[in-house]
């Protein structure tokens, strides 16, 4: 046992047009490791890779040139996919099933016998929040929120260990979210890896442990959120600052803003924090607030593309 | 085969059944056998006179007195025919929609994850869905027959052997489909080319008058091999006839030459199918 529920190396996929006689490095030399357990999120821009990268993992693409492991095991082979749930990005769900037959038809070719289908079906339905009264009703006739549901239980149904999810609450409403999150905040509980591919990031914060940016098929940044989101500096609120003061203490800070007689002072290190709070104080101004401030994921996503781009 | 295995084969041939029936075209199929046999049961009535002469009336209208055997064969025939022409037009038509619809895009992706190869997600979706054409098939000639035993005691087999040839041959024309449908991704090209196939056939049928139509040896050849190579569809039809007027078959050649074909067609499409990316 490798100890790493994806495992990637120099993963590579160049779509080449003939035509056009131009080259598309649509993953680029990706080598990635998700260890068992971890909550991963996959970050990037529209056409950044990560949905070829997925494919590739799942065997629809063929790499043009390095290798996959899930598990260990080498991902072309069938039974190497066998621990894997999986929801498509776009996916077009056969619209002459219901949400039952449907989840019985991937669960069969999971390999699941029909007893246990039947056992399962009630519970997963329910699980990820579709009516009872919209289990027997043709996938035609679904909302896109409900395809969501139905293809998030068509994933889970063979209890897999490693859940790979592409944009998983793409035309969910909140609530949904919500009740997607709280499904698999409840599998990572059960160990279950989770891999995620995500434009919302404010989410992907929430739930993953562990995150990757890619970029033109680059992989260009990985870290756990907790680290990535640390450096964000503090935030030092005082009152009734004598106006003579603020140039000073504002050519210290990142930032400064005075508003409704406050002045809100950001810091990038503690140090600097201090010695602002020292001045204050002295100047026998009164300390609002003081606080570490972390960087949203947001923010780190948007100051690692604009600095790629930039050099 | 394991259990697991077996499992999705059976959920990939109930799967393409379950999207047959939900097409129409395959409704229409089944409503024009049910049709035919409703036909047979109530409007054809036949009068076995005395050992094998026999009075048939249609519509209330005798017929006289004809050869029980003979009439029973022929018309047997003009059935086995009609299947064979039109109705498998129609299955090669609806097939074609059939097969075309597991390349599409956001559904292929999850068909490919499950822990099956490709090849055996092709092969279950090819076999159900020739399942499918034969069930439909069989349903119509397994009925007639029945209903023409009862009626006139005239039990022969060579209309159930038909059948079989009829399925085979269809299976060698969804092999071509699956072909067309994996390397070009179009239900429409599939169905010219399947088409175009079984209109060439006959043409190629006639070779030896061809033959002395043209006049270099070059294009000669040519003729010869697409002969050759081509199923045959038309010498097909007419050992279908042999066979249910129980007369001697003079050569399956014809058979195993389509057999060939058909098995190297359906090999490529495995073979593309497997190097493709979607
Ligand atoms: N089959 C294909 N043929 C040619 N180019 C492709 C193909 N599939 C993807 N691409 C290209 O590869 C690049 C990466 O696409 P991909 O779908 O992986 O991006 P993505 O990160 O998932 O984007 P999004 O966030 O919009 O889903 C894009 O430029 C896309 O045009
Ligand atoms: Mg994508």
């Amino acid at each position: 046992m490798s100890g790493f529920a994806i495992e990637t190396e120099g993963l590579t996929r160049v779509f080449r047009n003939r035509w056009a006689n131009t080259e598309l490095r649509a993953v680029d030399n990706v080598s990635l490791q998700v260890p068992e357990g971890c909550t991963f999120g996959l970050l990037g821009a529209n056409g950044a890779g990560k949905t070829t990268f997925v494919k590739m993992l799942l065997s629809s693409v063929h790499p043009t040139s390095g290798s996959a492991r899930i598990f260990g095991r080498d991902s072309r082979e069938a039974a190497a996919r066998r621990p894997v749930g999986y929801l498509p990005e776009n996916h077009r769900f056969p619209t002459y099933m219901t949400g039952w037959s449907m989840l019985d038809f991937y669960g069969a070719l999971s390999g699941m016998d029909s007893a246990t289908r039947r056992r399962k079906i009630p519970e997963l339905l329910s699980t990820v929040g579709l009516d009872e009264r919209a289990w027997n009703i043709r996938l035609g006739k679904y909302s896109k929120g409900m395809l969501q549901r139905v293809g998030l239980g068509q994933a889970m149904i063979h209890a897999p260990r490693l859940l790979v999810l592409d944009e998983p609450s793409d035309g969910v409403d909140p609530v949904g979210r919500k009740q997607i999150r709280d499904v698999l905040q409840g599998l990572e509980q059960q160990g279950v890896t989770v891999f995620l591919n995500s434009h919302l990031l404010a989410e992907v914060e929430l739930f993953c442990r562990d995150v990757a940016i890619i970029q033109k098929g680059k992989l260009s940044l990985t870290g756990s959120v907790k680290e990535l989101t640390s450096s964000g500096g503090y935030r030092v609120t005082a009152c009734d600052v004598p106006e003579q003061l603020i140039p000073e203490l504002a050519a210290q800070s990142k930032s400064h803003r005075v508003e409704h007689g406050l002045l809100d002072l950001l810091f990038t290190t503690r140090e600097q924090a201090n010695k602002a709070v020292d001045l204050l104080r002295a100047s026998q101004c009164e300390i609002e607030s003081l606080a570490a401030t972390r960087s949203t994921l947001e923010e780190v996503f948007i100051r690692t593309v604009s600095e790629k781009q930039g050099g | 085969m394991t259990a697991a295995s077996f499992n999705a084969t059976l959920a990939l041939i109930r799967d393409t059944f379950r999207e047959a029936f939900a097409r129409r075209i395959f409704w229409g199929f089944f409503g024009c056998c049910t049709a035919l046999l409703l036909f047979l049961i109530f409007i054809l009535r036949v009068d076995v006179v005395q050992g094998a002469l026999a009075t048939v009336s249609i519509f209330g209208n005798s017929l006289p007195s004809t050869n029980v055997q003979n009439l029973v064969q022929q018309t047997q025939s003009v059935i086995a025919m009609v299947l064979y022409f039109a109705g498998m037009a129609l299955s090669v038509f609806a097939s074609a929609g059939l097969v075309s619809a597991v390349f599409e895009p956001g559904r292929i992706e999850l068909l490919l994850s499950k822990p099956i190869s490709r090849t055996h997600i092709l092969l279950g979706r090819y076999a159900g869905n020739v399942l499918v054409v034969a069930a439909n098939i069989l349903y119509l000639v397994v009925g007639s027959w029945i209903i023409f035993g009862i009626k006139t005691g005239v039990w022969g087999a060579g209309f159930l052997v038909s059948s079989l040839c009829t399925i085979f041959v269809f299976s060698v024309l969804l092999a071509v489909i699956v072909l067309v449908g994996v390397i070009l991704d179009s239900a429409a090209v599939a169905i010219m080319v399947t088409f175009a196939i079984m209109i060439l056939t006959p043409i190629l049928a006639q070779k030896n008058t061809i033959e002395r139509l043209l006049s270099s040896e070059w294009s000669r050849y040519v003729v010869r091999v697409l002969y050759y190579v081509l199923p045959k569809t038309s010498d097909i039809s007419i050992i279908i006839r042999h066979l249910i007027l129980n007369q001697p078959v003079e050569s399956w050649m014809p058979v195993w030459s389509t057999a060939l074909f058909g098995a190297g067609v359906l090999g490529i499409g495995l073979w593309r199918f497997n190097k493709r990316s979607f």
